[in-house]
């Protein structure tokens, strides 16, 4: 019989939906399940994730633990592994969880795959699938040896939604893991580029090549459509636009009813921020770009010459 | 003070990515490479820091002769020396073999300090940062975008989700694995690409740090690496620029948004 160890993470006070997918995939792996949530006073989520997830929780529950740190949750999750003896760790790949896992992992002397989105058990053997290249291949990954790590894309499975009777244990830790400590979470800086309430979005991205061009080329077209200017991360990174501008997990989220992806590759983290869009348009030379897997309308085109055209189309049929 | 900047050469951004027959890998004799982007960050952070005092900055890179060119940029924008290891059984490695291959430099080197990218852009795994700092027993924070020195510790601060920043402070030696963006990253001058080549560039195998092929025999393998599945991609718009621009604005009006 194996045994799957989920890291659960709590957001606001509330279970991530990230945890209910984890809880998804440890019961497709099949196995039993045994929950590790860290923090301090959770007892309460501990008890939901009980009620929703199954299986055994274990509460790692200390005031140092109220904050986030790499050691805190190395010492809890190795613990954990100390006492349970998992054959699979999955763990989300949030900030907390890509920073802590490789940790684990080596100290476990263990192999590791990070932001997969899919496992599949054949026979006994798992295979686990996740993206390289900035989305442009798909890998497939087998582990020798146990425990076997994961940290899993959020987002990629549906949460699990049974209730089930599980039941909470205490888990005790070293107060005094962490050589780090923390000091504060700063919010974003309130932009004033709210892309959140925007009908349309047109964003750019590297392939508009040097700074000048989101004036010269893509505002035209963004005035044409009444839409608001967003931007990849490479472009904000580059400092051609402020960070305001990004859309992306690390950006702004969207949800407009155009978005238009102008010379935008589609690396998942972008993908991320607007892959709810109602309809996406993207526009790209490339047509193996990943943009195309998930937009609605593709064109295969050089923007250049595409965009000041599109733009006049659409100003003529305003006209008409 | 001594930093210890980990850069890994990956291939070059606009670089045509072909599958090996053997579909574990892309084609890459014939392609270019270049300093993985989330590095050059990196290496310019050291450089600051370097700039603003007293250091000496370490380059290290793991991989074939081709590698030594990535270093050599790295000395030409500032670095002090260069360190590159090698050997066939790397070639195989898994993150893990790669970390303890960079952790016996970096026992060996003992810096103040380690920087390295987030992730590298070829496979996104961004696993040997924390597995470094692990096997270092340095204390580590990632995807850093700001880092200040303050009386031998380190504030960091982190990026979160949605722009949410985690400030953390941190002892020395740590490791700090760092976002894109953080700084802007100078070019070698050509003074500096001239004086790199008398800066010291050494070549180190296994058996020079003290390890052997069994040390890196990985855990993981790539099996098979394909593309994404198509069926689901967009709808293609088809014809003459003119054309293709008719049936999109027609498309948008459908939408009901002009």
């Amino acid at each position: 019989m194996s045994k799957t160890l989920i890291v659960a993470e709590i957001q606001n006070g509330a279970l991530r939906e990230a945890t209910l997918e984890l809880v998804a995939l440890a019961r497709k792996v099949g196995g039993e399940l045994v929950s590790l949530v860290i923090g301090s006073g959770l007892s309460g989520q501990a008890e939901t994730l009980a009620k929703q997830g199954g299986g055994k929780v274990l509460l790692a529950d200390a005031p140092t633990l109220a904050d986030y740190t790499s050691d805190g949750w190395a010492d809890a999750i190795q613990r954990a592994v100390a006492a349970e003896a998992p054959d699979l760790i999955l763990i989300s790949n949030t900030p907390s969880g890509w920073d802590v896992a490789p940790k684990v992992a080596a100290a476990l002397d263990a192999g590791i795959i990070t932001d997969v989105f899919n496992i599949e058990n054949d026979g006994g053997e798992l295979a686990f699938t996740r993206r390289l290249f900035n989305g442009r291949y798909y890998g497939r990954y087998r582990i020798a040896g146990s425990p076997r790590i994961a940290t899993v894309q959020p987002g990629a499975i549906a949460a699990y939604e049974g209730s089930d009777d599980g039941s909470v244990e205490p888990l005790e830790v070293d107060s005094a893991a962490s050589r780090s400590e923390f000091v504060e979470i700063r919010s974003a800086e309130a932009g004033g580029h709210d892309l959140s309430k925007a009908e349309i979005i047109v964003s750019g991205g590297r392939g508009l090549a040097k700074p000048e061009n989101f004036e010269e080329v893509l505002k035209p077209l963004v005035d044409a459509l009444g839409a608001q200017m967003g931007a990849s991360r490479p472009v904000v990174d580059a400092g051609w636009l402020p960070h305001e501008y990004q859309v992306g997990s690390s950006g702004q989220v969207v949800q407009p009813k155009l978005y238009v992806a102008v010379g935008i590759s589609g690396a998942i983290q972008h993908l991320v921020g607007m892959k709810s869009s109602n309809f996406i348009l993207a526009i790209n030379k490339d047509p193996d770009a990943p943009i195309f897997e998930i937009a609605d309308l593709g064109v295969v085109q050089d923007l250049f010459e595409f965009v000041p055209k599109f733009a006049a189309a659409v100003e003529s049929a305003k006209g008409g | 003070m001594k930093i210890l900047v980990c850069a890994k050469q990956v291939p070059h951004k606009d670089a045509r990515l072909e599958l090996r027959p053997d579909e574990t890998w892309i084609r890459d004799e014939s392609i270019k490479f270049e300093i993985n982007d989330y590095d050059t960050y990196a290496l310019e952070e050291a450089l600051r820091i370097k700039d603003a005092g007293e250091a000496e900055v370490v380059v290290l890179s793991i991989g074939p002769e081709r590698v030594v060119q990535t270093l050599r940029t790295a000395l030409g924008m500032g670095a002090d020396r260069a360190i590159v290891v090698w050997d066939d059984a790397l070639a195989g490695a898994d993150s893990l073999g790669i970390a303890k291959t960079l952790a016996a430099v970096a026992k060996a080197e003992q810096p103040d300090l380690i920087l390295t990218g987030l992730m590298a852009d070829d496979t996104n795994y961004a696993l040997t940062p924390p597995m470094l700092a692990e096997l270092t027993q340095m204390p580590h924070v990632t995807a850093v975008v700001k880092e200040t020195q303050q009386n031998g510790e380190i504030v960091a601060e982190r990026e979160l989700e949605g722009g949410a920043l985690a400030v953390v402070k941190l002892p020395r030696p740590c490791l700090l694995s760092i976002q894109t963006g953080m700084n802007d990253v100078r070019y070698a001058s050509l003074k500096g690409i001239m004086q790199a080549k008398k800066k010291p560039l050494e070549t180190k195998s296994l058996a020079d740090l003290g390890m052997q092929a069994s040390d890196v025999a990985p855990k993981v393998t790539l099996e098979k690496i394909f593309p994404p599945p198509k069926g689901e991609g967009a709808e293609i718009v088809e014809g003459s620029i003119d054309e293709i621009a008719t049936q999109v604005v027609t498309k948008i009006k459908e939408l009901g948004l002009l």
